[in-house]
């Protein structure tokens, strides 16, 4: 298929140039791990003091912690435009994209690496080595829970940047992105009433990291078919709110800029 | 049997919406209307207007990047903006200010990756991109990374990766823009080369007038976004200035002549430049006079530079 | 004197121009507040109503105004210094009369003060609203908390002048920066009271000056009258003062050596 071959190679493209780019590389890694691991100091010392809170205690984080870095790791690192949708919208960047014979959306998630956030995907795959007691089964539940949240995450800040094409301003976008990461890395279950709801379904950052935890410890069938129909509804509804999007694309026209 | 135009514009417009809707900003700008021309294959034409006419809109359109509101195209038979992908495959795109090459990378592997995008086999992509290195004596740019080639290599690289997959139609919006001037003659020259060569269709867009005299045979002139001129190159200049410039090499000092409809411009002891009014004289009266009343050696008529042509056309009431 | 006023005035005119920084920074602010006072009040119910002797509502308390000491400034600080040793402004601006660093300190100042008092204002809001309606556990220490936080952004103001230096000589301010911050979220007392360290640790955050920019307010405004708290600030501010005044004048005898 013509469109895979066009993905591969302009992914390669993509390593080559993050490659090309690398310098300053270790120094923004290191800080991100030192940041990671600031994170891990703050949750050992938080548990070692409180005991247990609502079923969640130090390793049960440390697992959500694996999933988060890691599926957040790839998505930014990998797909380095994901968060950049709405930006590229309002700043006529999509031209690029919309003058080659690609699917639009996919190119331009593909045609951006993030070296530094491939430092959180490491550490996040280290930490589930060495906090999560990786047992084979275990490990592949890891393995596929970290690829439906990315694709949740994926689908949402799509979605998030998307809106831009309708508002002509980002700020669903980067407030979106924000959200999603801090919420995210909190054990949903300290939330009560609506901003509990709110983690499940608007901002569905319980789906990308509690929810994929929990499985790894008790893995339960229909849990994980929830997960998938909710990873299928953010990718599908992403892809719907771009497309649409697209159609009052101004590249960047003088007359709209905010 | 005719042959079908390659670019067929209908009634073509674009109307932006400023501001937020329902805000006291919010109003609506039409960028382009009722736009209107037809375009044959193998043709080479220049699209130009001040800025703000509403010519990077129009490109745009005609490549599917944006939707119009109003009006229908056709490009090689397609609509640019339901069948994007069927249409890039046949046309190249060059946007002066957006880069198809990374960056980082060396041109051949943009090439690479561009190979794969639009389906080009190994051995086709190596054909073509031995073929452009000769033809734009860019064999030792292609290898060096894009960061490193001065803005005139680049532009070259730009084109030759516009040219990979071989299109009808080349679009091109201000290609020359920041290039020195032996960089935008050799840019001009190229695409000269390809249109005769492979009989490429040229769409260029510009608001340098020089672009224009050396490529163009044919020039749409739009100006607040409708277009106020379709024509020859040549016609432009006959139509709408009646006036020719003489340039007069002197043995030695001479007084100005005084010919009716004539207008010395220049003087210096061995030069002369003079403006004909040809409506009022011809130009073989002015000449023969001039020969008979100055000690010539040299002597050249020339058109009157374009630029002086497209102000008046801009300067023309909206209508 | 009248330069250090005229400064810190201008600075904060500019600030109240900014009303869109502003409004994401609440927002923010506002969102961090909940999410991590809802951790900190499930973990006092779950831990039998107090956690090291705060109860949930001192520790809502806690969290407001430790949040409101950090978020009130312009985090890229060390950035902006290092960026700007590096590109010469500093030389424009040594050569005022007045001392370099105290016009950047005050001047930083004043634009952190408008913020600080609309997040502190809004804070002890959502302090009431999410303790369920309580409010300050103790009102004579949450007035000693207003100065308090004053000298927590200023404490954080100088140090990070001071650290600034080291970041232009080890020339990667943004991992220097990313490594400041984490020591505010830990040992400065912002994410947890510095109580609930272990405690080898937490005798080792005390002497540290981190604890002056978040703990040293928090501390006063969850209920606990200790007005040493204040006259510690004032201490670190004085110090980490001396420390910025000397690493600055290094640098600049290093760019008359580099020529600037």
């Amino acid at each position: 298929m013509t469109a895979a071959r066009a993905l591969a190679g302009t992914q390669r493209a993509a390593m080559a140039e993050a490659w090309a780019n690398r310098r300053g590389f270790w120094t923004q890694v290191i800080a991100m791990v030192v940041n990671d691991v600031a994170w891990i100091a703050f949750w050992v010392l938080f548990f070692h003091r409180v005991g247990a809170i609502r079923g969640w205690d130090s390793s049960k984080v440390l697992l959500l912690l694996a999933v988060l870095t890691t599926s957040a790791g790839l998505v930014l690192g990998m797909l380095g435009n994901a968060r950049r949708i709405g930006r590229l919208a309002v700043e006529g960047d999509l031209d690029a994209a919309l003058a080659l014979p690609v699917p639009p959306l996919a190119y331009l998630l593909v045609r951006r690496i993030d070296t530094t956030n491939l430092g959180d995907l490491a550490f996040g795959i280290v930490l589930f080595a060495v906090a999560g007691h990786p047992t084979p089964l275990r490990t592949l539940v890891f393995a596929a829970a970290v690829v439906v949240a990315a694709t949740i995450l994926t689908g949402f800040l799509v979605a998030a940047g998307s809106v831009a094409f309708f508002a002509g301003r980002n700020e669903a976008g980067e407030l979106g992105f924000h959200a999603m990461l801090m919420f995210a890395s909190y054990p949903v279950d300290v939330f009560s009433g609506a901003a509990k709801a709110l983690l499940y379904t608007v901002v569905p950052a319980a789906f990308v990291s509690a929810v994929p935890a929990r499985l790894i410890d008790h893995f339960d069938g229909r849990l994980a078919a929830t997960l998938v129909g909710v990873a299928a509804l953010f990718a599908f509804g992403g892809w719907a709110l771009f497309t649409a999007g697209l159609r009052r694309y101004t590249s960047g026209a003088v007359w709209t800029r905010a | 049997m005719a042959t079908d135009p390659v670019i067929d514009v209908a009634g073509l417009g674009k109307t932006f919406a400023t501001g937020r809707a329902g805000s006291r900003k919010h109003k609506a700008v039409e960028a382009v209307r009722d736009i209107t021309f037809h375009v044959e294959p193998g043709e080479r034409l220049a699209y130009i207007g001040p800025n703000g006419a509403g010519k990077s809109t129009s490109i745009k359109m005609l490549t599917g990047i944006l939707h119009p509101t109003a009006g229908r195209a056709e490009v090689l038979g397609l609509v640019p903006w339901q069948d994007r992908r069927r249409l890039t495959m046949r046309i190249g795109t060059l946007f002066g200010q957006r880069s198809q090459l990374w960056f980082e990378l060396t041109p051949r592997q943009s090439f690479r990756m561009l190979g794969a995008i639009f389906g080009l086999d190994d051995a086709r992509l190596a054909r073509r991109t031995h073929e452009l290195a000769e033809l734009f004596e860019a064999d030792e740019l292609f290898d060096a990374p894009v960061r490193n080639l001065s803005l005139g290599q680049r532009m070259r690289c730009e084109l030759a990766a516009c040219m990979l997959h071989e299109p009808e139609i080349l679009f091109l919006d201000e290609p020359t823009i920041g290039l020195d001037l032996l960089g935008k003659q050799r840019f001009r020259e190229l695409l000269v080369r390809l249109n005769a060569e492979r009989g490429t269709t040229i769409f260029l867009t510009s608001h340098d007038v020089a672009d224009i005299e050396h490529v163009a045979k044919r020039v749409i002139v739009i100006n607040h976004g409708a277009v106020i001129y379709d024509d020859d190159v040549a016609a432009i200049r006959r139509t709408l200035l009646a006036t020719k410039l003489i340039e007069l090499s002197l043995e030695h000092p001479t007084d100005e002549p005084a010919i009716p409809g004539v207008t010395v411009v220049e003087h210096t002891p061995t030069t002369m430049k003079l403006v004909v009014d040809t409506s009022t004289r011809s130009i073989r009266d002015v000449v023969d006079a001039l020969l008979g009343t100055c000690p010539v050696t040299d002597l050249s008529v020339v058109d009157p530079p374009l630029e002086q042509v497209i102000a008046e056309i801009y300067g023309a009431p909206r209508p | 004197m009248k330069a250090f006023r005229v400064a810190v005035v201008t600075a904060a005119q500019r600030v109240l121009a900014e009303r869109g920084g502003l409004l994401v920074s609440l927002g923010f602010y506002l969102a961090v507040v909940s999410v991590v006072t809802s951790l900190w009040r499930a973990a006092a119910g779950a831990h039998g109503g107090t956690v090291v002797g705060y109860s949930a509502v001192a520790l809502t308390w806690y969290i407001a105004t430790s949040e409101a000491a950090t978020v009130s400034l312009n985090i890229r600080l060390i950035e902006d210094i290092g960026n700007d040793i590096a590109s010469g402004t500093i030389v424009a601006e040594l050569l005022r009369p007045a001392s370099v660093v105290g016009i950047r300190v005050a001047s930083e100042v004043g634009r952190a003060l408008p913020r600080l008092a609309i997040l502190s204002l809004s804070g002890a809001v959502a302090a009431f609203l999410l303790s369920g309606g309580h409010g300050p556990p103790d009102p004579a220490a949450l007035l000693l908390a207003m100065p308090a936080l004053v000298l927590a952004i200023a404490v954080n103001l100088v140090a990070q002048h001071a650290f600034a230096g080291v970041a232009f000589w080890i020339r990667d301010a943004r991992s220097t920066w990313f490594l400041y911050q984490k020591f505010v979220f830990i040992a400065g007392g912002m994410l947890l009271p510095i109580e609930v360290l272990p405690h080898g640790i937490e005798r080792a955050a005390r002497l540290l000056p981190f604890m002056a920019m978040a703990y040293a307010p928090a501390r006063l405004a969850s209920g606990h009258f200790e007005p040493t708290l204040l006259l510690v600030q004032a201490g670190w501010l004085a110090v980490l003062g001396a420390i910025a005044v000397a690493v600055f004048a290094a640098g600049e005898r290093r760019l008359q050596v580099v020529g600037g």
